[in-house]
């Protein structure tokens, strides 16, 4: 193509050339080589945020389809040994374009699914930031729900989010807005849980401790959620309720060996140890930390190790210089000068007077307009080892609100189910901790818009490959 | 049509001599008791190879006294009888030195005793440490995958003296076999008849030689009581394991390089003194080492029952047969006779690679992790990547060959220098035919099972690296900013992205999903052979300034 204009002509001269389109595969190259040190080092999140969906990849690949088009549009009018260099760079813009829509416009995420259960909220790589209120502790509702990524935000003590909550004051009051600060993000945090001691009137009492006889020696915390939810563990021939009300509600099991611990005050609990099958405690009292509790069960005493009245769990949180398997995200939150932990996927509590509010960061989930029943789940194995060969789910769709049947199919790897424009991929599964059975499947769902489109670059980046290897170089330079 | 009927017959001829060496010696049955192991049930010829690998670093066993190796099978099953003797025998490879240090142990030897190893409270500190990082979950690093093995000897080691770890008998309704030491009393009794006769027919080969009468006779003894014992816990010999037994012992791809080196130093004196000699003759012996190498293949997917480019160990033998054959065909088109040479040399290089190194590059046959288990896929897609490379390696064996011609003599050789340029750029071709469509493949795949198509995984990366990389040589080539000496030297130089690709996300960056593939050990190795071409590359550079001064 030929301009008038001397610095168009230039221009376009340049953007034809090989001094251009070099460069740009070189920086591409570069780019994504950096890519992968980074996922090495860090992890796939951390590569993904930093290079593949940073403006510096945007850029380059923009400049790859400009320089792509234009060698395209330099050669105009096409001869029959253009065809297959055209069929190749045509193609490569499909698949980035392709790529690009299935970013913008396709879903990607994760359905969990347990066994003999159902789920229909897919779980996306999004975060949201969300806060609920409520005045009596029942009844909350959302007062803030926002997509963040503090990855990129760059939070620190001076450059905090900040938020100010006033739910529930009265219109003119003169109250002092509630402040809220989101002040650090930690993106590797090896968190520790610990009980501290809670402000809030209705917060559970939390227990530690230790059953042992000559034999056994087992330590366990029990934590209530809040004063009125009972919380229980078994532990062999025994179960211990924390916060059952016995003397009102009678046993719980008649039918095991039971023991009640209620909190009196900050310093006492209270006890009650039954034998099997009798009505009557054979033993009862009050207890504080320290305290030892013989019992009738093979020697074995119980002996309280920690107390606390209102109890809460508290994150520690560790910041870590890199991901490892065992790491998540934790954001600091300051509500009304106090600091707290919040995990991704989790929530935190915090109080006024009048109100309170949970606050949770979390990845994003997505309604779909059915959910799925997980049926059945099996793993096989390979023969006398406990590495998995194969697993497979039987799910059944269900309409959303009426549990309706809709069909039944079979997911297994590499055996995707498609339904309603999604497809349903076996991905992984759930085990329980103690025994290492499968608990729940794992799927990874998908709406790809952009599928046809890389497959047809796909094709025709493919044939022009292979013509251009059949071409027979005719001239030393082509340009 | 002659050489062909002669090449056919040759290999029969060496297929069948192989077969008689290796077969039928007495004392031997042993070999084919099936055991269930790592997911499979596999002579206990293998069984005791690999474990001789774990716990030695090599698949027989030389006394320290002695020069005679003895095979895996009689070492192992010998610790059942006398696990007390054992470890007061250096039988526990340990290379790290910082583990020898640690452990008080002398730096200079590699085996060690395991009273030596495992007594005391410092190993159980190295178990220790190694279950600290275990549950903070972090990446283990050189050094712990060490101390890994360690652990791992240790407990196999106890495992096996204690009869657990040898699984001999099926049991009805259970997918798991019983262990020795968990036999039934009609086939313990038999089992210890076995070892009483294993143990005289030991004795008897220290005392009196192997060939002598009464070796022989004892290991008839020995035969019989096996083929006894085999019968009566009912499992079925197959033909498999049969065929591995003699895939183990006939060593096929040990005589594929053979064969390869012959064949590249007869066409190098073919080549270099232009002698009149028949180039059929270096046909015909590259033909048989072709053979063979597919021969070794197919025993491979037959013992498998999948394509054999699940592991490092495999690709590698894959690779330098792709590489072969590459050069087998554009050798018939050019007739250069260099390319043929180069890649010979590519493959006899890989092959020893492959041989050498079992601790690095594992040549045992493992279960498939389960997103593999789709052979169609995996068949399409790695195959057409991993022969991409194997066409690169080509360029590769080429561009070190030209440029030992620049540095012998560019003038003098400026025609032979044109024709590997050519090839190299021919190669580069056909790589860059495979490579791209592959990397698709794999996005087909990767989408089909997974529902994504692109997800910048390291391994998928990488292989786009390396198509990044030879398209911008082949883009310079076509617009002449790269001619002879710059094609050359870009075969060479751009391998590193191949070895990076094939060899460095595995085992050096260690991340993503590929993570089926992940190994440890031998980075020095590799950055030796990458420096070592870096410097050749500079000293063929600065001959070629010096010769176009003279000129």
């Amino acid at each position: 193509m030929q301009f008038k204009n001397k610095t168009i002509q230039k221009f376009w001269r340049f953007s034809t050339s090989f001094q251009m389109g070099i460069p740009i595969i070189a920086s591409l190259m570069i780019l994504i080589i950096w890519g992968t040190i980074v996922e090495s080092q860090y992890d796939a999140k951390t590569a993904g945020k930093l290079v593949y969906q940073s403006w510096m990849m945007y850029t380059v690949m923009g400049l790859l389809i400009y320089n792509l088009t234009i060698v395209m549009v330099d050669r105009l009018p096409w001869k029959p040994n253009h065809y297959p260099f055209i069929l190749v760079h045509i193609g490569i813009i499909a698949l980035i374009y392709g790529g690009w829509v299935t970013q913008h416009y396709g879903l990607d995420g994760t359905l969990s699914v347990p066994i003999q259960k159902s789920n229909g909220m897919v779980m996306v790589q999004q975060t949201d930031f969300t806060i609920y209120a409520t005045f009596n502790g029942e009844k909350y509702s959302k007062i803030y729900d926002q997509e963040v990524d503090f990855f990129k935000q760059n939070i620190s003590e001076n450059k905090p989010v900040q938020f100010n909550l006033d739910y529930g004051a009265d219109p003119g009051s003169t109250s002092p807005p509630q402040d809220l600060k989101i002040v650090k993000y930690v993106p590797y945090a090896r968190a520790t849980q610990k009980i501290v001691k809670s402000q809030d009137p209705v917060a559970g009492s939390s227990v530690k401790f230790q059953l042992s006889n000559s034999n056994v020696q087992q330590i366990e915390t029990l934590t209530q959620q809040n004063k009125n939810k009972t919380t229980e563990t078994t532990l062999g021939l025994l179960t211990i309720y924390l916060g059952y009300n016995q003397k009102k509600l009678g046993r719980k099991n008649p039918h095991v060996n039971e023991v009640y611990l209620n909190a009196i005050d900050q310093q006492n609990l209270d006890y009650s140890l039954f034998n099997k099958n009798e009505t009557a405690p054979y033993k009862k009292g009050q207890a504080k930390i320290g305290s030892v509790v013989p019992t009738v069960w093979m020697g074995l005493e119980i002996r309280i190790m920690d107390y606390v009245q209102l109890a809460k769990q508290d994150w520690q949180v560790v910041e870590l210089g890199r991901p490892t398997a065992a790491t998540t995200e934790a954001i600091q939150i300051v509500f009304n000068g106090k600091p707290e932990w919040l995990l991704l996927n989790d929530t935190v509590k915090v109080f006024t007077d009048k109100v309170a509010y949970i606050m949770a960061y979390h990845n994003r989930q997505i309604p779909l307009d059915f959910k799925l029943y997980l049926d059945q789940f099996e793993v096989s194995n390979y023969q006398g080892t406990r590495k998995a060969k194969e697993y497979a789910s039987r799910v059944t769709v269900k309409s959303k609100d009426s549990d309706q049947a809709v069909t039944t199919q079979p997911i297994s790897m590499n055996e995707p189910m498609k339904y309603a424009g999604y497809t349903f991929y076996q991905a992984s599964f759930e085990k329980d901790e103690k025994t290492g059975l499968p608990v729940a499947s794992i799927f990874s769902v998908n709406r790809d818009p952009g599928r046809w489109i890389k497959y047809l670059g796909s094709i025709i980046f493919s044939l022009g490959i292979i013509w251009l290897f059949y071409q027979r170089r005719k001239r030393r330079t082509a340009v | 049509m002659k050489s062909v009927l002669n090449f056919v017959f040759l290999f029969l001829v060496f297929m069948t001599t192989l077969n008689s060496t290796v077969h039928g010696a007495t004392g031997d049955r042993l070999k084919y008791l099936p055991v269930q192991d790592g997911g499979r049930v596999k002579p206990f010829d293998s069984f005791a190879r690999e474990t001789l690998e774990l716990l030695y670093g090599r698949s027989s066993f030389k006394r320290p006294t002695g020069n005679q190796s003895e095979p895996a099978y009689l070492i192992v099953m010998s610790f059942l009888l006398s696990p007390e003797s054992w470890v007061e025998v250096p039988l526990f490879e340990v290379n790290n030195l910082e583990i020898k240090k640690y452990l008080g142990l002398n730096a200079e030897e590699k085996h060690f005793k395991g009273n030596d190893l495992f007594k005391g409270e410092k190993f159980a500190n190295l178990i220790q440490q190694l279950n600290d990082r275990r549950e903070a979950k972090e990446k283990l690093n050189p050094y712990f995958q060490a101390v890994q093995r360690l652990e791992n000897q240790f407990y196999t080691f106890r495992e096996l003296t204690a009869g657990r770890y040898i699984k001999v008998m099926p049991v009805e309704g259970s997918d798991s076999w019983l262990g020795v030491s968990a036999l039934p009393s009609a086939q313990q009794s038999l089992f210890v008849a076995l070892s009483q006769n294993l143990a005289r027919y030991l004795g008897e080969m220290g005392q009196s030689g192997a060939k002598s009468e009464a070796t022989l006779k004892a290991g008839k003894e020995l035969d019989s009581s096996v083929d006894q014992f085999i019968s009566s816990v009912q499992t079925v010999t197959s033909n498999k394991i049969s065929a591995e037994v003699f895939y183990n012992d006939a060593h096929l791809f040990r005589w594929v390089y053979i064969f390869y080196l012959l064949a590249a130093l007869i066409l190098l004196y073919i080549w270099i003194r232009n002698s009149s000699l028949n180039m059929n003759i270096v046909w015909v012996i590259t033909w048989i080492g072709f053979l063979l190498h597919m021969t070794g293949f197919a025993f491979r997917v037959y013992l498998a029952e999948r394509p054999p480019v699940t592991n490092m160990y495999e690709t590698v033998v894959w690779v330098s047969w792709g590489a072969v054959l590459f050069s087998m065909i554009l050798e018939k088109i050019y007739k250069y006779k260099s390319i043929l040479l180069a890649g010979l040399l590519v493959g006899v290089f890989s092959m020893v690679v492959a041989d050498m190194a079992p601790a690095i590059l594992d040549p045992s046959i493992q279960p498939l992790e389960a997103v593999l288990r789709s052979n169609y896929w995996l068949i399409i897609h790695v195959m057409t990547i991993t022969i991409s490379y194997a066409a690169f390696f080509l360029a590769f064996g080429l561009g070190d060959l030209g440029l030992v011609y620049y540095v012998i003599d560019a003038q003098k050789y400026r025609e032979q220098i044109k024709n590997i340029s050519t090839a190299v750029y021919r190669a580069m071709q056909i790589g860059v035919a495979f490579l791209a469509p592959g990397i698709i493949l794999g996005g087909v795949w990767a989408d089909y099972s997974w529902g994504r198509f692109w997800g910048w995984d390291p391994k998928e990366t990488w292989a786009l690296i390396v198509l990044l990389g030879y398209i911008i040589v082949l883009h310079a080539r076509l617009v002449n900013w790269l001619q002879n000496f710059g094609m050359l030297v870009a075969g060479v130089i751009t391998f590193n992205l191949v070895i990076m690709a094939w060899y460095g996300v595995n085992f050096v960056l260690g991340a993503g999903l590929h993570s089926y593939g992940f190994g440890a050990g031998g980075i020095e190795y590799v950055l030796i052979f990458t420096l070592a071409h870096v410097l050749f590359l500079a000293y063929a550079a600065v001959v070629r300034k010096t010769q176009e001064k003279t000129i």
